[in-house]
């Protein structure tokens, strides 16, 4: 299978902070590879480094970012440029913020056009009425005129994925792209990607905090916890058979209408996410965790539950079935 | 019986101006709703953002006059009650602590305020505000802080210690988990249960998440555009939902369960204008098993509005 984007240890660090530490990301073609975990663990981060949106304040650094085999890790601004907006897209959490209220759509998307492909304004337009319609959007060339507060959300959703996509790119990173819609137009977004990628052969990066949306769509998962990857594995074994503390404890938090019963405890996760600064040793969940011992601190082994299925805590394999 | 809360034909205009010569917009919130919940019970109140569910809970709660209808709580109506009667018997927590906490009070002074507005007198007021703390799994060393220095979960646990520390009867919960992480939103869930068990709660709580709703209520309510369109138990709803907007819902829910793949929603997408609601049956634009009588005539009110409910559905 090919990888369109290889990411071999990926380090971010804001002043003290550690905010991405040492992730390894392989996102092929026609897959889709979620990134999961709770606010401030990292994923955002690793996303934006991979395009490089990081502010000038931030340090990164990366054994290898690979974009369809080639090392982009080395790339100047220049050179992002022309890569951003055309073979790698991203779309984000709230199209009302990322879409230029003071624009219309119209030249919002013609803008993509223009600039990646040199073409007229009325091809542009042209192209862009095209993939509106093929993203759902009803009344496509009215839209062009209107601008992002005329629209609802799930239609700003899906005027961003049409930008995105109007240079059919390789890449589609999505940060929490249905997070700020209603549940109905959630599942329709979904499948609209699913549907895109199918055809395009897309590969998506999906950034998300909700298992449910990561069960139903994804291929691969990795599960952040504190700025490292703690499992990861294809969605079929990381589900079946979740290994980290932290991946079952996530799991046991939400409520499955028919599965958890009314009023009973839900699992949960005590304490909270610890801030890691710089000089950081041994398994950051510890303190969380219900099976930390003191070695915990020093450090934390791998394990393989199968060829791709891995995860980093000092329990071995199946430990859970005891 | 008395009830808890007992709504009747409430309703809710907003008025909306367009520019600034533009003729207003009237948008009908909330249209004609009657509710009762009865004392003790955990009521659930679910709909798309834009439906009138937050409307609605601020009229239960008194911060909104209703355009039309009557609120009484524990049998008294609502604008014959003063403010202070008013927040004894009832007690909101809303979505984001950060902006429903003032950042310029610490902990202790903003769970006190509502006792020292009730008259509690100052020596006896920071035990119980310690007590409360300790109820919400706060420490008393919490009392010296800022809502800034706290995080979201413990936020929220601050104003659901001010909520409840004058011991109201109700309690209404706009959202509370919404703007929290699923690990944080299984504490605070729990902390609710807990509460509603200690305090002898009557719970209203509106979400825009089924699951966390069928898994905390015994009751549920479904919003769209302004009405509660399927109303009952728990179980009858989620088991055998009568109305198709509460099955287009139920079917959306994404559980964490891999290889269902992504459900097909059985509804058109487009939410329509509430200053604009279709004739007929206000669902009929979206609704997938639309007939002829639901463009033209409103349904029946009744536990679920709906031409084609099952009678087994209603109630």
């Amino acid at each position: 299978m090919s990888a369109v984007l290889e990411v071999e240890d990926l380090r971010v660090g804001f002043g003290e902070l550690e905010a991405v530490r040492g992730i390894d990301l392989r996102v092929e073609r026609g897959r889709t590879h979620c990134l999961v975990g709770e606010s401030g663990c990292g994923k955002s981060v690793s996303a934006l480094s991979v395009m490089r949106l990081l502010p000038r304040r931030a340090r990164l650094s990366a054994q290898r970012i690979a974009f369809g085999g080639n090392e982009i890790g080395g790339l100047d601004e220049r050179g992002m440029a022309r890569l951003r907006g055309d073979r790698m897209a991203m779309i984000f959490q709230e199209p009302m913020t990322s879409l230029n209220p003071a624009y219309t759509i119209g030249s919002q998307m013609t803008e993509v056009l223009r600039r990646h492909r040199g073409v007229s304004r009325a091809n542009a337009a042209e192209q862009s009425v095209a993939m509106l319609e093929r993203v759902g959007v009803t009344a496509p060339s009215m839209r062009l005129g209107q601008f992002p507060h005329q629209l609802s959300g799930g239609l700003r959703q899906r005027v961003m994925i049409a930008t995105a996509l109007l240079c059919e790119p390789e890449l589609l990173i999505a940060d929490e792209p249905t997070t700020a819609l209603d549940v109905t137009v959630q599942a329709q977004i979904l499948r609209l990607l699913k549907d895109i990628q199918r055809q395009m052969g897309l590969a998506v990066l999906l950034i998300t905090h909700d298992l449910g949306v990561v069960a139903r769509v994804a291929d691969r998962v990795s599960v952040m916890y504190a700025g490292q990857i703690v499992e990861h594995g294809s969605a079929r074994s990381v589900f079946a058979a979740p290994h980290h503390p932290y991946t079952r404890g996530l799991l046991a938090c939400i409520p499955v209408p028919g599965r958890v019963r009314r009023g009973e405890k839900l699992g949960s996760i005590p304490g909270i996410v610890p801030r890691i600064g710089t000089g950081f040793s041994g398994c950051a969940f510890r303190d969380r965790c219900a099976h930390a011992i003191p070695a915990c601190a020093d450090s934390v082994p791998e394990h393989v539950v199968d060829s791709d299925h891995r995860y980093a805590c000092r329990l071995q394999p199946g430990w859970a079935r005891t | 019986m008395t009830w808890a809360i007992e709504a009747t034909g409430l309703s809710r205009v907003f008025e909306q101006r367009q520019g600034l010569l533009g003729a207003p917009r009237r948008v009908l919130a909330v249209d004609d709703v009657s509710l009762r919940v009865a004392e003790g019970q955990a009521i659930g109140i679910v709909g798309e953002s834009g439906c009138g569910k937050s409307t609605l809970a601020r009229m239960l709660l008194g911060l909104l006059p209703a355009s039309d209808g009557v609120v009484r709580i524990a049998g008294q109506d609502l604008r014959a009650m003063g403010r202070l009667a008013r927040a004894r018997l009832i007690q909101p927590v809303f979505q984001d602590p950060m902006s429903s906490l003032n950042p310029r009070r610490r902990v202790g002074d903003i769970v006190g305020l509502p006792l020292r507005a009730q008259g509690v007198a100052r020596s006896d007021y920071r035990q119980r505000v310690a007590r409360m703390l300790a109820q919400v799994g706060l420490t008393a060393d919490m009392m010296g802080r800022f809502p800034s220095q706290l995080s979201g979960g413990q936020r929220q646990r601050v104003a659901i210690a001010r909520a409840l520390v004058v011991e109201p009867r109700i309690l209404i919960c706009d959202e509370p988990t919404s703007a929290l992480d699923v690990s944080v939103q299984a504490q605070i869930l729990n902390l609710l249960m807990d509460l509603r068990a200690a305090f002898d709660l009557t719970l209203v709580f509106i979400s825009h998440n089924l699951a966390v709703v069928e898994h905390i209520a015994d009751e549920v309510a479904v919003m769209y555009l302004g009405r509660i369109v399927e109303h009952g138990a728990n179980e009858r709803v989620f088991a055998a939902p009568g109305h198709p907007y509460t099955r287009a819902l139920l079917a959306s829910v994404l559980t964490p369960e891999p290889g269902l793949g992504l459900p097909d929603v059985p509804m058109g997408e487009g939410y329509p204008d509430p200053a604009n609601i279709p004739s007929g049956c206000r669902f009929h634009p979206r609704c997938p098993i639309a007939i002829d009588i639901c463009r033209t005539q409103s349904p029946v009110r009744r536990s679920v509005e709906c031409h084609l409910a099952p009678e087994a559905a209603v109630s």
